[in-house]
């Protein structure tokens, strides 16, 4: 039952505590944390029995408990992750348990120095297929984190869950096997060398002896390895946990309503908070009247708080708000409703989708910032025996994930605790740190499981709005949870909104001898030249460069970055050369990637080719049915090896009379690499990705009027359901000789072009803006 | 005001306002958290549960309303996550975040319950939750996988598990 709270604490009319201003009641500061302890929570807890190492705790029956460094919310990293390690702790996998690594501990234990080097080098090359990855030793530091803490790196984004941890997760399964090892040879009095580990069980096998995990654990914790820098891991080609498809660890919990995200954490004693800020970035709070609300049930406050800092928000820039503070989030909920607020706007009220739209396109008349060039573009293009030109945009996304931001946090004078599903820990500790004052030896982050993340800190201030409030009522609890409309329309970042201008010249065979590619985007955009730099079709004369508009929309790493914008504007365009020329889509693609001096040149026709077969490219389809076929790939430079994913789609789509679209079937061809950790996650992200890049194209859009987005909710913001995921998706698999960029967002990119060029097939009509939904596609 | 709310087979008296939706005092008077808040207004199907046996989205019925129903969330479908559509799901490894999940299955198991042997027409207009994570190919497998487990043991549904 929620608390009772009673208000004999003293009634404060106006205080500023810390940049924030609290109307309501006030409480005594407490000075000490509060310890909750709930049977399925995913948070580090101290162990019963010793740990192995700061990963690792084996308990006497076997158990193992894995600590994990990233944050699950829905790509599979609580298993992948744990099978990193179990494949060198050779532990019997069913007795495997996840917990959430500890970002306090980090900060006050320095990592291990056998995990700080990669055993294949400082740079490994991305086709070396020994263990390591091909991300390389990880850097030190980035802005705000050190990475060299006990838990190395404590961040779920870049797709570096597996690329960027594996080395240093083999090495702490080794390392505790290694020690598991010693203590057998101890307790068997035969050279550890004799010995070999399997499934939770040590032999020995010249005399047929055994002894388990669970007997030698406690006496391996005690143990130091002499010399843990000449332990050796596994290379690709002998995995055998990893490569095998394992079902999810956290599922049983899914199915249950037990597994436990921030939104369902009850500390005893929890106020609830409901925020809204100015809805036009950068804004602030004129002025509210706490008055209309405070005998509203269970009102006990309202805070207000100031913009948050953007250094402690990757630069983004979002608005001051209030708080409504209550004895539940319903009751804080409807008092907000009912709080008139006057909010102080910044200088942005002007701004809307349509002139915003004329700044691109007007930015990519200026020469822009050229990231790609070689020969002559001008002089080939006035050769040329025709020129193609078109003009593409793509409006806001937003990631829109299930979960609305929340956290719990309890501020005290020399503590911060933090309940919180986050795809940065370390991050929201140092901004705790910075907001409370606290240092971040003394940031305790309770990380929980997601509901949906798809791109890192960019679902916006939670963590900040959380510490902001509960500073201002310190020793108290408080659980702040936006409303589903405070999530989508002012507390998230979005996908940029973006325009292309390609010209291309074309050869008397209707191949590009020409090409000019213009790419423009809200200047916030994130990494706008994915999937441009250079383009794998081979052109002569080729100028890429990307433009800016100045905005204020708080922009951020939403799923596969500028990928989605640039992929449906190069494969929209190089679909309208083929046409132009007569050619078929595919064989066209295939001549150009042939001609061109792209590395992996041969694993994107293996791509094409693929897909291509899995589809019945070619085969006749009924009336009012085409296929549509896309590629990309992802990596830092297409010109250099690289590490990369590589993948095509073949979308079949129908298109009634009507102008109805369905997507009927997809076939992808998806890049292995040397394999992958868990088969069966690969599919699953593919299989959601097929999803999101159906709303990309079909559905969805953030529009801006008065300086603020327009939609806030399902029923403006369509997520597509059931009855428009298509029927048939099969997925392949193939082989490369490179390690992956990533697998959960390289499949994204290619539905949306496919899907329109399928669409410009049965109806002539060559859509250029994104979504569909806003075209008629009637045809006769 | 105190409600009678029998949820799960079990009599609960809720004291919150006639208005407070179901939803709420499920999750924050009950501390039955199983049941989510995605949207708040009846669109995304994360709120589902049974209400008389029938999937209702709960964010968008007041307790009042609900007065003298037989309510069953997630947590009164089985107590070991073994009812034949918990264990389809697990078997096809369904959820990716898991957040829309609990719905998801409120609401495949009130489809088969009236039609325990949908066709894949069935499921897309009986089943019209929103999943974020995209999980659709797999849910679809796993209610056709789930209908089969139910006809080989029918005594098995949610009503009688409770
Ligand atoms: S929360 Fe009830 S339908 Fe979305
Ligand atoms: S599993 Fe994430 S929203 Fe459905």
């Amino acid at each position: 039952m929620t608390p009772k709270m009673d208000r004999r604490e003293f009634f404060i009319t106006t205080a500023a505590v810390g940049g924030a201003l609290v109307i309501g009641f006030g409480w005594p500061r407490r000075a000490e944390a509060v310890d909750v302890t709930t049977p399925a929570a995913p948070w580090y807890r101290e162990p019963s029995v010793p740990e192995i190492n700061a990963w690792i705790v084996v308990a006497p029956d076997d158990t193992v408990t894995i600590r994990i460094g990233q944050t699950e919310l829905g790509q599979g990293v609580w298993t992948a992750c744990a099978m990193m390690i179990a494949e060198e702790l050779q532990c019997d996998w069913s007795k495997v348990r996840g917990e959430y690594a500890s970002a306090n501990r980090d900060a006050r234990e320095q990592a291990p120095a056998w995990t700080l080097k990669n055993p294949a080098g400082p740079k490994p090359a991305p086709t070396d297929p020994r263990g390591g990855g091909g991300s390389g030793d990880l850097p030190a530091t980035n802005e705000r984190v050190s990475w060299t803490g006990v838990y190395r790196r404590m961040s779920t984004h870049r797709s570096g869950s597996v690329k960027m941890n594996l080395y240093f997760y083999q090495l702490a399964g080794a390392e505790a096997r290694e020690r598991l090892l010693l203590a057998a040879a101890e307790r068997l009095g035969v050279p550890a060398s004799e010995l070999t580990a399997k499934d939770s069980i040590i032999t020995h096998a010249a005399t047929g002896r055994t002894v388990r995990y669970g007997q030698v654990a406690a006496r391996a914790a005690e143990l130091q390895h002499p010399h843990p820098e000449t332990i050796r891991i596994k290379s690709a080609h002998e995995f055998t946990l990893m490569g095998t498809e394992r079902r999810n660890l956290d599922v049983p919990s899914k199915v249950t309503g037990q597994a436990v995200y921030a939104i369902d954490v009850k500390v005893p004693g929890t106020l609830h908070a409901c925020a809204r800020a100015c809805p036009v970035w950068g804004g602030d709070v004129k002025r509210y009247d706490f008055n209309a609300i405070k005998s509203m049930p269970g009102v006990h406050a309202v805070v207000q708080f100031p913009r948050p800092d953007a250094g402690l928000i990757r630069n983004r820039q979002f608005s001051g708000g209030v708080a409504v503070v209550a004895d539940s989030w319903w009751h804080a909920k409807t008092a907000l409703d009912g709080l008139p607020v006057e909010w102080e706007y910044p200088p942005y009220t002007h701004l809307d989708t349509g002139n915003m739209q004329r700044a691109l396109i007007d930015a990519m008349k200026e020469p822009g910032h050229v990231i790609y060039q070689r020969g002559n573009v001008e002089d080939a293009m006035a050769r040329a025996a025709r020129v193609v030109d078109a003009t593409y945009d793509v409006p806001y996304l937003a990631r829109a994930r299930m979960e609305p931001g929340n956290a719990t946090a309890l501020v005290t004078d020399d503590r911060v605790d933090i309940w919180i599903g986050d795809q940065s820990p370390q991050e929201t500790r140092f901004s705790a740190s910075q907001i409370a004052g606290v240092p971040q030896e003394n940031v305790y982050v309770h990380t929980t499981h997601l509901g949906g993340g798809f791109g890192r800190n960019g679902n916006g201030p939670q963590a900040e709005h959380a510490v902001m409030v509960a500073k201002a009522l310190k020793g108290r609890p408080v659980k702040l949870q936006w409303t589903r409309e405070e999530d989508w329309s002012v507390g998230t970042t979005y996908r940029a909104m973006g325009a292309a201008h390609i010209r291309a010249g074309l050869d008397a065979d209707g191949y590009p001898i020409a090409m000019d590619l213009r790419a423009a985007a809200d200047s916030n955009a994130a990494a706008p030249e994915r999937g441009l730099t250079p383009p794998a079709y081979f052109v002569p004369n080729l100028r890429v460069s990307n433009h800016f508009g100045k905005f204020h929309v708080p922009c951020s790493t939403r799923r596969a970055t500028g990928s989605p914008s640039n992929v449906f504007f190069v494969e929209s365009f190089i679909e309208e050369l083929a046409h132009a020329a007569g050619k078929d889509p595919y064989e066209y693609r295939r001549e150009l990637i042939s001609r061109s001096t792209i590395v992996f040149e041969e694993d994107w026709l293996k791509a094409l080719d693929l897909v291509a077969e899995m589809s019945g490219w070619g085969k006749p389809l009924p009336e009012g049915w085409a296929r549509g076929i896309a590629i990309d790939d992802r990596r830092n430079n297409r010109e250099e090896a690289d590490v990369c994913t590589i993948c095509a789609a073949v979308c079949t789509v129908s298109v009634s009379k009507a102008g109805a679209v369905r997507l009927e079937r997809v076939d992808v061809a998806f890049d292995e690499g040397f394999g992958f950790v868990n088969p069966l996650s690969v599919r699953k992200q593919i299989e959601g990705q097929v999803a999101w890049g159906w709303n990309d194209a079909m559905h969805q859009a953030f529009t801006v009027k008065d300086g603020r987005m327009e939609q806030n909710n399902f029923h403006d913001f369509p997520v597509s359901r059931m009855s428009e995921y298509p029927r048939e998706v099969h997925i392949r698999f193939f082989r490369t000789n490179h390690w992956l960029e990533g697998v959960g967002e390289e499949a994204m990119s290619q539905i949306p072009p496919a899907i329109v060029n399928a669409v410009f097939r049965i109806t002539g009509k060559r859509v250029r803006s994104l979504p569909l939904r806003k075209h008629d596609l009637r045809w006769a | 005001m105190a409600f009678a709310l029998t949820v799960n087979g079990v009599r609960y008296v809720v004291d919150v306002e006639p208005e407070t939706p179901l939803l709420w005092a499920l999750r924050d008077t009950l501390d039955l958290t199983g049941t989510k808040y995605g949207c708040g207004i009846g669109q995304c199907g994360a709120c589902t549960v049974h209400v008389n046996g029938r999937p209702v989205r709960s964010c968008s019925l007041p307790v009042k309303a609900a007065v003298g129903a037989t309510i069953t969330t997630i947590e009164g479908l089985s107590p070991d996550g073994t009812h034949p559509v918990q264990l389809a799901w697990k078997e096809l490894d369904v959820p990716q975040c898991g957040y829309c999940q609990s719905g998801m299955i409120m609401a495949a198991v009130a489809l088969l319950q009236r039609t325990p042997a949908p066709t894949d027409d069935d499921i897309d207009t009986g089943v019209t939750n929103a999943c974020r994570c995209g999980t659709y190919y797999r849910v679809r497998q796993a209610i056709h996988r789930a209908a089969a487990l139910m006809s080989a043991s029918p005594s098995r549904s949610a009503e009688d598990k409770r």
